[in-house]
């Protein structure tokens, strides 16, 4: 019986067990260890093992931390989460096993407890930078730290060498007792570091100073093989499903020798993107939220870059097949369809007709545009507007305006005549659609007189060959390349010997003064070389991708422009097609869009290379890439997300909105208004999206709204942030009041025409977003006026009121004084009679006896009065009474509306309210 | 008495458990000191969080007075007799790693936590004089362990010294000062107990005494005076915070001035060790110090890119010289008092004047300057260009230049009498020259075994 009882207990039992594993969270088809086999030569030697599950419905998962680990040798071997070290020689077979499933892992160990030179620049320096030691912030900073200093990121090991081995007669290190030394006791805070605690004892970091120290503080032999590319495990495009989305990574370094050492705990990692993913020091990424992430992996001067998917089911998610106008959708849906994001649908008549109004030509829609467009039937009406509006001389104005701030057109730079010939250049390329790559070369290759020939105004706006180098890496390859003047770019592959080998391409290039007045002669003189000043060597020029190259001739740009014209460069087109995207969008695929680099990955690589590839198959014809965005129903999507997209900022499921830019909206509120600004001495009709340069005509409401000055080629010198400056242009700025006010604003000029206030609200709506107004709105706006025309009323009858009251008032005093006079007068009457007149003239006529009327007629004269007795009379203080009435009711007389006010000063109110609602500052 | 028996068992039982745990370090009846057990502890494991530049939790631990205050928390540090208490002991040995001191780091070792334990129970007595001195300054002087019998790596010769008769080349080595014949580089001897690192070394003017500058980087300096003649320790003159850079004796020989990476100079009575003056002028670290000749006056070198001269018996500065606009390594008076030579970073020697601080002359050379010695109507000069020059004191001019050196030399010390000048480098080699000629006598690697 207790027997019975016991073995049900334990069939119970198994029955949950058995339960619980029949439908496990994860189903494993099998599990997978990366490497299968590695070799550890020497004792700081180790391997990072990578386990994989993969599921019975295809996915796969990380479970390197998560999986049991057994070793059949373990004096061989030792592994904590997944990292190998060695113990001693031998072999090792390693066990992983997962949920049941089981994969394994030899491990050859070789001269495990030798002793083995630690290498300055792949121990010593590498470990410093893993623990920020020289960044930017602590002893990478140009003055150190502490009297401390380190070349930011190790890119100067012969300096850092003497800092850290002689620099105070080497009281850093003591390679007698190395744990007493400086370097390892500041950072484990055995003694006070204002950095705190960097290092403890059990990094690996740790380990690889104490021995470099121990060793003496040696130097690398000059043959030390050099590490030349980095590996990563998994390779990039690896799909982690959250929320169990993470996963360890795997850097080797390969070596010209052609071995090979896993450096992971070495390397230095971070995210593009921390809410999707952030990843820690030992390269274990932890998935936040869908997106991609890519993680930015550094060891020495090496660099690699890992792309990782992170997908989150979502609830009610269906994808919806969205139709696909060209390959941008096709592109764009394949990973919105992957990411769990559903495009917002297609934009109305309406929102598209602005947007594409706004993006193509700068400025708004006619009114009688707008109607007819949004009258046309035909399907094909938005392509066929497209076309239009490439080809109207504004596109090619504002097309202008964008360069313009890229090419830091101003007076200051290139004079006021330079400035208009400038420009006019610019415009005349956009007009007729030059290829992209003459458009470069005409630019960087031009020499001359800066008036004859315009583009040499480039030589004239970049102060010397540094100038130079940095602006033609930020407007043609995207890189902002600035830093490397001064010391290897921290992050990137940009090296000091890189910025300086560019510059030898340009360094020749020289300018005088041209004999016409205001004009520089921009020519190529024969010799002059660039010399890095930090190791004083003299540059060869040098290519991105390529190297150093000889170049035979005398200007060298043209070996620059040839390499970065050629259809097969890269970055060339890619820039440009991100350039363009990011004006059509609000947001490069690469953003900021003048900021390529490997830590700052595209959001879409695909989209951007297929864009650059038609592109180059092309010609560089920007007008057909940006007809091509424009036409995709990518771009024509609404501005307004769906719950399956809202959080998405990045992968282009909806359009953006953004604000006007200060030109666009400036030309805005004079279309609106009807009322145009006038800039100096340029032509009427002159927009301020056609302004050739900011300084030209400085204008205080450009300048509020972020008119970039022009100073420097970056595309961050626009801004779009608001300001308190900006909102009081708006709520009652003198700009927008003048143009209300104005007499002949398109309100007044429609009412004086006989228009209702119907139809005027309507053309207003029309004007300023392109659409009808809503039977709301147009409600709200007619109640507002009959509300201002009661108002008008009420304040006309009290003025007439109180007109009348003033009225009143003078005429009591003038009574007052024939009063006056007329007892004066009645007074001459012989006393006797006065009693009997007084008597007669109370009664009327009719009633008077014949001696009342014979009294009346014969003395009647002396008591009527005449106005000039009465002005004779009047004292001062009454005529001062008078006038002060008067004056008043003149006054009121003055404030009566006439009868058409109250009509604009309510659609001076309407105009007004539209001028201030989002829908209108924003384009979307 | 049965019980009693059961006791002593268990006390000699626990004994035995903490003996062979390697715990128990004193017989349970002897007394902690906190000078020499605790303090020690205290400044190598707290102090670097809880000190002056740093007091976390508005907790520190420079003082006895300070560390047995309350931080922020509002709990005292130590409790006499109140192990559970002391709000410092309670962290050093709690279990939640959010609280455990030192933080973020492994934790104090058995025998550590052992030694502060049973000073609690004592009563968390003060053995020093001032409850408000710098524990670094009450600590015992520490007793060294000899230098390496053969060195693995050659010592950079950061000071040399001969004795008075000539015959006697004193270098600095690690823990220790080796004893040179400066005719055939053998090693006479070898002085013990001396600090991690020296930095300077200076004979007394009747030679029986040498003063050793030195001490471990970032954590202690000090000034060690030995016999020279038997090579004991005489005393620990003085402990600073950070190494001492160079020493000078006043010309009587009763005073010793002291610059130091603690950024202060000092003038210290040679008998008693009593701080006669304490200069804070500089600051950064002062490398380098020299006496006028009545001992009146002091010229001081600085990493703060001045040098400047002190009047000694009223304490006050006369000048600072700022014509460097480098570090500042090596300093040295004209005999006749008036004019100051200093040198530095700006590879270049300065004279300059006392009264108005103007420079008068000024001699380049290949690299950085370090040491500057007088002897007779010569300055010495030593360089990272790898050599030592000689020059006229009146107008600079370059008598000679010392080359042959493989490294930066780093110090010099001339004996007039026998006309040599010792020269040592960064690689360890010291060189031996004919101040009259220049010709190399003989040149060796003052690091014993290489």
């Amino acid at each position: 019986m207790r027997t019975a009882g016991w073995v049900t207990t334990v069939w119970m039992l198994g029955w949950v067990a058995q339960g619980a594993l029949a439908e496990p969270a994860f189903p494993v088809e099998r599990l997978e260890v990366y490497p299968q086999q590695f070799s550890l030569v020497g004792p700081y030697a180790g391997v990072q093992l990578v386990v994989t599950a993969y599921g019975k419905d295809g996915r796969l998962r990380d479970v390197t931390r998560e999986c049991g680990y057994q070793i059949d040798e373990p004096s061989i071997v030792r592994v904590e989460r997944g990292w190998v070290s060695p113990v001693a020689d031998g072999s090792a077979r390693i066990v992983v096993e997962w949920e049941g499933s089981r994969a394994e892992a030899v491990i050859q160990v070789t001269q495990a407890n030798e002793s083995e030179r630690v290498s300055f620049t792949y121990g010593t320096l590498v470990a410093l930078t893993k623990h920020g030691c020289n960044s930017g912030a602590c002893h990478g900073s140009p003055s150190g730290k502490g009297g401390f200093r380190l070349s930011l990121r190790a890119f100067d090991p012969a300096l850092d060498q003497v800092t850290l081995i002689r620099e105070e007669f080497g009281r850093r290190i003591n390679p007698f007792d190395p744990e007493e030394s400086l370097l390892l006791r500041k950072p484990t805070m055995k003694l006070p570091h204002g950095g705190g605690l960097r290092l403890t004892a059990h990094d690996p970091a740790y380990r690889l100073l104490r021995d470099w120290i121990g060793q003496g503080g040696q130097l690398d032999p000059q043959q030390q093989p050099a590490c030349v590319r980095l590996e990563v495990f998994p390779a990039s495009g690896r799909v982690l499903h959250l929320p169990e989305a993470s996963q360890q990574l795997a850097v080797w370094a390969h070596f010209s020798d052609g071995s090979v050492r896993d450096v992971t705990p070495l390397a230095s990692f971070s995210s593009s993107d921390e809410s999707v993913a952030e990843v820690d020091e030992r390269g274990l990424v932890v998935g936040h939220n869908r997106g991609e992430a890519a993680i930015l992996i550094r060891y020495a001067d090496q660099m690699e870059t890992c792309f990782l998917t992170f997908l989150k089911e979502v609830e009610g998610f269906t994808w919806n097949d969205p139709p696909q106008y060209n390959y941008i959708d096709e592109i764009v849906d394949a990973k919105l369809k992957k990411l769990h994001f559903l495009p917002s649908e297609l934009a109305g008549d309406e929102e598209f007709l602005r947007r594409v109004y706004l993006d193509v030509v700068g400025h708004l829609p006619s009114v009688e545009e707008v109607r007819a467009f949004l009258a046309d039937p035909d399907p094909q009406k938005r392509s066929r507007l497209i076309d239009q509006l490439l080809e109207r001389p504004e596109f090619a104005r504002y097309w202008a305006l964008r360069w313009g701030d890229i090419l830091r057109l101003t007076v200051g730079q290139v004079g006021a005549d330079g400035v208009y010939k400038y420009h006019r250049w610019l415009e005349q390329a956009w007009a007729q659609n030059m290829p992209y790559d003459q458009f470069a070369r005409e630019l960087l290759g031009a020499a001359g007189g800066t008036l004859t020939h315009p583009p040499a105004n480039f030589y004239r706006t970049t102060a010397d060959e540094n100038d130079c180098v940095e602006a033609v890496a930020q407007i043609f390859l995207g890189a902002r390349l600035q830093c490397a003047k001064c010391h290897n770019h921290p992050f990137e592959k940009w090296t000091q010997d890189n910025y300086y080998g560019m510059a030898a391409f340009f360094n020749r290039v020289k300018k005088k003064p041209a004999a016409r007045p205001g004009e520089l002669l921009v020519y190529v003189a024969r010799t002059g070389e660039v010399v890095q000043p930090r190791t004083g060597r003299q540059m060869k020029p040098w290519l991105p991708g390529r190297g150093e190259i000889d170049v035979e001739l005398v200007d060298r740009r043209q070996a620059f422009i040839d390499w970065l014209t050629a259809p097969d460069n890269p970055l060339f087109a890619r820039v440009e097609v991100n350039r363009i995207w990011s004006y059509l969008f609000g947001r490069g695929i690469v953003d900021p869009p003048d900021d390529f680099r490997e830590s700052n990955p595209p959001a879409h690589e695909e989209l951007l290379e297929a864009l650059a590839r038609d592109f180059v198959q092309h010609g560089f014809d920007r007008k057909h890439i940006i007809r091509t965005i424009l036409n995709s129903r990518i771009y024509q999507t609404t501005f307004r997300p769906n719950p399956w997209n809202e959080e998405d900022e990045k992968y282009f499921s909806h359009q953006q909105p953004r604000m006007l830019s200060a030109e666009q909206l400036l030309d805005a509120i004079c279309f609106v208004t009807g009322v145009p600004e006038k800039f100096g001495p340029l032509p009427a009709g002159t927009l301020a999206t056609h302004l050739p340069a900011p300084d030209l005509v400085k204008h205080e409401f450009l300048k509020i709204f972020g008119q970039p000055e022009r100073q420097t080629v970056c595309a961050c010198e626009r801004t779009t942030e608001s300001n308190l400056g900006m909102a009081i242009q708006f709520f009652n700025g003198p700009l927008i009041y003048e143009k209300l006010r104005d007499e002949k604003n398109r309100f007044r000029v429609l009412a004086s025409a006989g228009h209702t206030d119907e139809e005027i609200v309507t053309e207003l709506y029309l004007a300023a977003l392109c659409r009808m107004p809503s039977a709301e709105e147009l409600q709200a706006a007619m109640e507002h006026v009959a509300a201002k025309r009661k108002q008008f009323e009420d304040e006309r009858t009290s003025i007439e009121q109180q007109l009348a009251e003033l009225s009143r008032q003078m005429e009591a005093v003038r009574q007052g004084v024939a009063e006056r006079v007329r007892q004066h007068k009645f007074n001459q009457v012989p006393e006797p009679l006065r009693d009997d007149l007084k008597k007669a003239l109370d009664k009327s006529p009719d009633e008077r006896n014949d001696i009342e009327r014979y009294l009346v007629d014969k003395l009647g004269n002396l008591i009527t009065v005449s106005q000039e007795e009465i002005n004779t009379a009047i004292t001062d203080e009454e005529k001062q009474k008078i006038k002060e009435l008067s004056e008043q009711s003149e006054k009121l007389r003055a404030a009566l509306p006439a009868e058409s006010a109250y009509r604009m000063v309510a659609l001076e109110d309407i105009c007004w309210a539209i001028l201030n609602t989002n829908e209108f500052l924003f384009q979307h | 008495m049965r019980k009693r028996v059961l006791q002593s068992g268990l006390i000699a039982l626990g004994l035995f458990w903490l003996t062979s745990a390697g715990v128990l370090v004193a017989p349970a009846e002897e007394t902690i000191s906190f000078r020499r057990d605790v303090a020690p502890i205290l400044v190598d494991n707290c102090l670097p969080c809880h000190g002056a530049k740093k007091a976390e939790s508005g907790y520190r631990v420079d003082t006895y007075e300070r560390l047995m205050a309350e931080g922020d928390s509002g709990a005292a540090g130590f409790v006499p007799k109140d192990t559970d208490g002391s709000e410092a002991f309670r962290r050093m040995v709690s279990d939640d790693p959010a609280e455990r001191m030192p933080w973020e780091a492994d934790p104090l070792p058995p025998e550590k936590i052992e030694i502060v334990r049973r000073w609690i129970e004592q009563g968390a007595r003060y053995d020093g004089e001032d409850p408000k001195a710098l524990l670094t300054s009450i600590i015992p002087p520490p007793v060294y362990p000899k230098g390496p019998e053969k060195y693995a790596f050659p010592v950079p010769v950061t000071a040399l010294a001969w004795n008075a008769d000539g015959n006697e080349l004193y270098s600095s080595g690690y823990h220790e000062i080796c004893v040179w014949n400066p005719v055939d580089g053998a090693l006479l001897r070898r002085i013990e107990n001396v600090p991690q690192r020296t930095m300077a070394l200076a004979l007394s003017p009747d030679g029986q005494l040498l003063a050793v500058g030195g001490g471990s980087p970032g954590r202690l300096g000090e000034v060690r005076i030995y016999e020279t003649g038997s090579g004991q320790l005489e005393r620990v003159l003085v402990s600073t915070t950070d190494v001492v850079l160079d020493v000078a004796f006043s010309p009587k020989g009763d005073r010793l001035a002291v610059a130091g990476a603690d950024n202060i100079l000092r003038i210290i009575e040679v008998a008693t060790g009593k701080e006669i003056l304490t200069i804070t002028s500089h600051s950064d670290w002062v490398t380098a110090v020299a006496w006028n000749q009545d001992g009146t006056q002091l010229a001081s070198a600085s990493r703060d890119k001045t040098a400047k001269v002190f009047d000694v018996e009223k304490g006050e500065l006369l000048v600072t010289y700022s014509g460097h606009n480098q570090p500042v390594r090596g300093v040295a008076f004209h005999p006749d008092g008036k004019q100051v030579y200093s040198s530095g970073a700006d590879n270049k020697i300065h004279r300059w004047n006392i009264a108005d601080g103007k420079k008068a002359a000024e001699a380049s050379l290949g690299g950085e300057v370090y040491r500057l010695v007088v002897c007779g109507d010569m300055l010495v000069a030593t360089s990272a260009d790898r050599t030592a020059r000689l020059y006229k004191l009146d107008n600079l001019e370059q008598i000679r230049s010392l080359s042959g050196h493989g490294d930066w030399v780093l110090s010099a010390a001339a004996h007039s009498a026998s006309r040599r000048l010792a020269t040592g480098a960064f690689n360890g080699e010291v060189r031996v020259w004919n101040l009259d000629n220049g010709e190399l006598v003989k040149s060796f690697v003052a690091s014993p075994g290489l």
